[in-house]
């Protein structure tokens, strides 16, 4: 069946999908117009690498059955007034927190994946921290795709002085089709971290708008792990519309085999007096092909902003690409901002400096590749994920 | 078996330069040998050689340890077999632990021989006798490290190591008055220990004060590729007083 909306090739199979999602969280109108505006949208990112063949623009979604799907599996500590829950629960119970945040972030910087999301969410997560509450302990929820097709969207909303952290787990099985988004909302001076562990199985397929609006004086930080799917599309991206923020983006990727990622982070600088720093480290191997393209900006007004990006990848096969592209656009004069970027191969010298000590050759390409993902490990939170991050990197160098 | 780190009529080339022409020299178990030569010489051409980096191309000659050809082997196997190189310039590994890289080096050298809690002991007592921070345990291998912190580095993993032979190439240079004694100290320490009473020298060095630490039993005198000269203790200073010009015309004289 041709679209409703003319001229635009929205799939059949999403439209007819709508009606029989969680009202709740969005209205079928609501979610219609959404769908229609991401096929509208331009995604920016065709072919974003240059030995693509797959065109993010025209993605084959025909076999994807779209159905509300099950919720997140969610573990939270104690902490006085948390809610951690599943985000159509949100959507009834926790109604005006849910309509104070929901979306707020993503539809400033409307995006077409973020708007696929969004318009099929089919399941979701929502944590709410109340003003001066320290939650101990990490928020964890779990996203099984199994073989559908998932569409989860993670909503956190923070008051003031409010802190937490959420880690965030996406799997799957082989079949799988992901399509989420996450947005943090907090407000003055709280402080939040939330790290995303991507590791469904290579022949998956997933595309992650992750956004954050902090409040003034605010801390937010990701920490972005693409390790699996064959075809993983993520964006990271930080509003800073207040003064004192301190954003950070760290994230680390590496395709092997036949495996292609292409992330996008952006920091955007409206308001003054802020930090940021961006810290992305990549490998590739087998056929591995990966795009990096990270966005700073800086508006006119925001000055005493400082701004750091630094993005390092690592070339294990010759057959292997990774395409860097720092993309700084400053408007303001009084700032500081900074950016380095490397892509090379193992240094033969390092490698003759371990095995000159007796360590077999593989096992010191294997440390110094692990090595050398370690400075953006130590930005995960909890020691349990930095230790799965390592055995998750140590099996695909090994590989 | 014959004993001993010997190298036979070794030449060798770099990029297409003939760097060691023909080299002579062994060092036996148990003893110290102390190598000089103008900067550029070879001296550490003569050292990656034996140690196996891939830039230096092997043209004729050989090496062995204690009878085994070095030259046939990887590096890796060439430390299993007894062999150690303290560098002149140790390369930086960003993001791999000191302790880790330890433990894995000795691990593969002498495989399962120190449980971890025996091996965390043996690395307390050998950093004390370097005067030595535990906190370089925890930091990054060579990373951000100043020169000297680098050379202690290189000091510790030679203690650790127990090499049946050790080549230090420069690990006197930049170093100031402690460091250097620390240094020496490390060495006669390892030489009255169990484990390292047998280790061969291969001493590398610009200046006799290492020499004053360590007692030398030869010193050999590289020139151009070739090892022009060989001494006591002595050698080093005369040296240190004339420079390596009169050297230089005595075998201009001899030839
Ligand atoms: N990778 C290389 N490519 C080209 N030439 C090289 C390379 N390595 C060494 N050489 C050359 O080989 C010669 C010997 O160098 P080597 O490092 O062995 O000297 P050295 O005796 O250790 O000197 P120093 O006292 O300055 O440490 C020098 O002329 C040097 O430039
Ligand atoms: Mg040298």
């Amino acid at each position: 069946m041709p679209s409703a909306v003319a001229g635009l090739n929205v799939p059949a199979n999403f439209e007819s999908a709508l009606a029989a999602l969680d009202a709740n969280v969005l209205g079928a109108q609501e979610r219609r117009d959404l769908l229609a505006r991401s096929f509208e949208l331009h995604s920016g990112r065709e072919r974003p690498g240059r030995f693509w063949k797959i065109d993010l623009e025209n993605l084959d979604y025909s076999a994807l059955t779209v159905a509300t799907a099950a919720a997140p599996v969610i573990q939270a500590p104690q902490a006085r007034g948390l809610i951690a829950c599943d985000l159509a629960t949100a959507a009834r119970q926790h109604r005006e927190l849910f309509v104070r945040a929901f979306r707020t972030a993503m539809r400033e910087r409307e995006s077409k994946f973020g708007a696929l999301a969004s318009a099929l969410c089919n399941t979701g997560a929502f944590v709410y921290v109340p003003a001066d509450v320290a939650v101990d302990g990490a928020i964890e929820i779990a996203y099984n795709a199994d073989d559908g097709a998932l569409f989860p969207y993670t909503l956190v909303l923070l008051e003031r002085g409010a802190q937490c952290v959420v880690v965030e787990r996406v799997s799957g099985g082989t079949g799988a089709f992901v399509c989420g988004a996450a947005e943090v909302v907090s407000s003055e001076n709280s402080s939040v971290t939330y790290a995303s562990e991507q590791r469904l199985p290579e022949n998956a397929r997933v595309l992650f708008t992750r956004i954050a609006r902090p409040g003034k004086d605010a801390n937010v930080q990701w920490a972005v792990a693409e390790l699996g799917a064959q075809l993983s599309v993520a964006s990271v991206d930080v509003l800073v519309d207040e003064r004192g923020v301190e954003a950070h983006i760290n994230a680390l990727f590496f395709p092997r085999e036949d495996q292609h990622v292409d992330l996008v982070s952006t920091v955007e600088h409206n308001a003054g007096d802020s930090h940021s720093q961006t810290l992305v480290k990549s490998a590739a191997t087998g056929r591995g092909q990966a795009r990096y393209l990270g966005n700073i900006r800086i508006a006119k007004h925001a000055q005493a902003t400082e701004s750091a990006l630094r993005d390092d990848a690592l070339l294990l096969s010759k057959r292997a690409h990774i395409d860097s592209v720092p993309a700084l656009e400053i408007a303001a004069n009084d700032v500081k901002a900074y950016h380095g970027a490397t892509v090379g191969a193992l240094d033969d010298e390092q490698i003759f400096y371990m095995t000159s000590r007796g360590i077999a050759r593989d096992d010191a390409e294997k440390m110094i590749a692990l090595g050398f993902f370690e400075p953006v490990i130590q930005r995960f939170p909890t020691e349990a994920l930095r230790q799965r991050l390592r055995d998750a990197l140590e099996e695909k160098v090994s590989a | 078996m014959s004993q001993g780190l010997k190298i036979n009529d070794l030449r060798v080339s770099v990029a297409g330069n003939n760097i060691l022409k023909g080299i002579d020299l062994t060092v036996e178990r148990g003893r110290v040998h102390a190598l000089m030569g103008p900067n550029g010489s070879g001296k550490s051409t003569l050292a990656f050689s034996l140690t196996g980096h891939p830039n230096y191309q092997i043209q004729s000659g050989s090496a062995t340890l204690d009878g085994q050809d070095l030259l046939e082997l990887a590096p890796d196997k060439r430390a299993k077999a007894g062999l150690f190189l303290s560098f002149q310039y140790p390369a930086a590994i960003p993001g791999v632990k000191v302790a880790n890289f330890l433990y894995a080096a000795r691990q593969s050298v002498h495989p399962g021989d120190l449980t971890p809690a025996k091996f965390r002991a043996l690395l307390m007592e050998k950093l004390e006798a370097l005067d030595m921070d535990p906190g370089f345990l925890g930091r990054y291998l060579n990373d951000g490290f100043s020169g000297g912190e680098k050379k202690r580095l290189e000091m510790l993993q030679l203690a650790v190591l127990a090499p049946k032979y050790a080549i230090l190439d420069e690990t006197d240079s930049g170093l100031d008055v402690d460091a250097l004694r620390a240094v020496g100290d490390s060495v006669n320490g390892m030489r009255r220990s169990e484990e390292g009473k047998d280790t061969g020298f291969l001493i590398i060095t610009h200046y006799p004060r290492i020499l004053q630490h360590v007692k030398p039993d030869v010193v050999h005198v590289l020139i151009d590729g070739r090892i022009v000269k060989e001494g006591d203790a002595e050698l080093a200073h005369r040296i240190e007083r004339e420079g390596y010009d009169t050297l230089r015309e005595e075998i201009g004289q001899l030839a």
